[in-house]
């Protein structure tokens, strides 16, 4: 948690229901940490038949984040992330780089929607 | 006394007619009852004792052979030897020799086991009618290229030794010299690497679009699909097992698998399964037989071919394994050398030699065949691209 401390440098513009930068931010948290509870609540209900797969992406790696630095996108649905995710296998480094997601509001909460497409959406 | 000499003069003259195929053991090898080390053990044969090859497997890497007692008189032993620890001329080619079509690759009958079904599949798959239809769809109507192939798998499979050598020109194929036409037509698609081949990739993370290399993949677009986009190849070979039984059960395992078979086939390329090597002393070796065993009924469901080379790996030394327990042994060398017996002893070449064979088998009677008929007479092919067309931005 400390390093996450360090290494994370979360930009917010508040929103109601929460910050989705912040969201975009734990849900890569939870995502490197193969946290599948943490995961299941910040994930948007469309993708919710992906939990498996995306809680599996890390798991049995040695993953961290690094560098990152997550936006909101004016008042868009749209998070962009700099940095990038850090993945050891064996002595084998690999990095993930981070990029645009979409987040939707659920309920009142933001939740993680997978990447964003290309160019901005409306709210 | 009539018929012994009659017996002997046919044999002499069918074993010993060819001396190209006259070979010698460089070390002391075992003579099995068929093509495979499940079949009963017949003798042990000494480094240097001529024998005359009779016929070989669809590959080469089991060959029949005769020991006569001297030049041209009684049989003494007869049998089959792994073809990687014989000592070849170079005017041997397999090409010349016959084919084996009635001997299985395992006497399944040894082990009534979990084993028994993996011990049953072929190491070179037939090619299904189903994947017929499945080039003819993405060559017709989506346009692959016939001779693009590409790979998808882990880090065995990124591998830059996993058949990406088949660029080369400076590959030794001899005397497997008879697969050159299929490492001439598809090697140059090798050259470019695969997205859907990394290291620590999974049946999860190859749908994962955090795995798709961002410099080359859309926004969403998982690293599976953006490889078929951008080369829109006709085969895929496919390998995944060793990373997903640490994190998966076979249930899941299967149904990943199967979503990869899927969502090939509806981009019109043939999806080549591999079942894997493991070792049997290793603490998840029950789970990788559970894992092999799915593999193989997908393909049996999907009617899609399936590389064993769990089976074939088995008469390797310590299952063609590297000492990590894992990756397959190399054969210490950046080309594809396969003139020194390299598939007797690294899983790594003996892998690169099925997966060549397997394509050799799909060009000939999938891709060749629909280039011979009629109705491709309208659209010729190109058989012989200097590079193939990669479309390398999204």
């Amino acid at each position: 948690m400390l390093l996450l401390g360090i290494v994370l440098l979360v930009s917010c513009t508040s929103s109601g229901g929460g910050d989705p930068a912040k969201v975009v931010t734990q849900y890569l948290q939870a995502k490197v940490s193969a946290d599948q509870k943490t995961m299941q609540g910040l994930l948007c209900s469309s993708m919710e038949a992906n939990l498996e797969q995306e809680a599996s992406s890390f798991a049995g790696l040695d993953a961290k984040l690094q560098d990152v630095t997550c936006t909101r996108q004016g008042d868009s649905n749209i998070v962009a992330c700099t940095g990038k995710i850090v993945a050891t296998y064996g002595t084998e480094q690999t990095d993930f780089p981070l990029v645009s997601y979409k987040v939707v509001q659920e309920d009142g909460a933001w939740k993680w929607c997978g990447e964003a497409d290309a160019g901005t959406e409306a709210p | 006394m009539v018929i012994l000499l009659a017996v002997g003069l046919w044999t002499a003259r069918v074993s010993f007619a060819d001396t190209r195929f006259v070979t010698t053991p460089y070390q002391q090898i075992v003579l099995y009852k068929g093509p495979g080390t499940t079949y009963l053990q017949l003798a042990k044969i000494q480094a240097g004792v001529p024998l005359t090859i009779i016929e070989r497997n669809s590959v080469g890497t089991w060959v029949h052979v005769q020991q006569a007692r001297n030049v041209g008189t009684t049989i003494i032993n007869d049998g089959w030897v792994i073809s990687g620890y014989l000592n070849f001329d170079l005017d041997f080619h397999f090409g010349d020799v016959p084919v084996n079509t009635t001997l299985p690759d395992a006497d399944a009958d040894s082990d009534m086991s979990q084993l028994h079904d993996l011990y049953l599949v072929p190491v070179i798959p037939t090619i299904s009618d189903a994947m017929r239809a499945v080039y003819q769809h993405g060559h017709d109507d989506l346009r692959n290229y016939s001779y693009v192939i590409t790979k998808v798998g882990d880090s065995m499979t990124a591998d830059d030794l996993y058949l990406k050598p088949m660029s080369r020109d400076d590959n030794v194929l001899r005397p497997y010299d008879y697969l050159g036409d299929a490492v001439s037509y598809f090697g140059a698609s090798t050259s470019v690497d695969s997205v859907a081949a990394r290291v620590g990739m999974t049946t999860y993370t190859v749908f994962d679009p955090t795995w798709a290399d961002k410099s080359v993949c859309h926004p969403r677009e998982t690293p599976l699909d953006c490889e078929y986009r951008r080369k829109r190849p006709s085969i895929a070979l496919i390998m995944f097992g060793v990373n997903d039984l640490k994190r998966m059960d076979d249930v899941h395992f299967d149904q990943q698998m199967r979503k990869i078979v899927d969502d090939s086939i509806q981009h019109g390329v043939i999806p080549v399964l591999s079942t894997f090597s493991y070792d049997p002393a290793q603490p998840l070796w029950l789970q990788s037989v559970l894992f092999n065993r799915r593999l193989v009924k997908i393909a049996a469901d999907e009617q899609v071919p399936i590389i064993n080379l769990w089976l074939a790996a088995r008469s390797l030394p310590y299952y063609g394994l590297e000492d990590d327990d894992i990756h397959m042994k190399h054969w210490g060398f950046g080309y594809l050398k396969f003139d020194h017996g390299s598939a007797a002893y690294s899983g790594a070449a003996l892998r690169n030699l099925l997966s060549i064979r397997t394509l050799d088998e799909i060009r000939r009677t999938v891709i060749l065949n629909a280039q011979n008929s009629p109705a491709s007479a309208a659209t010729p092919e190109i058989t012989q691209p200097a590079t193939p067309e990669i479309t390398a931005s999204p």
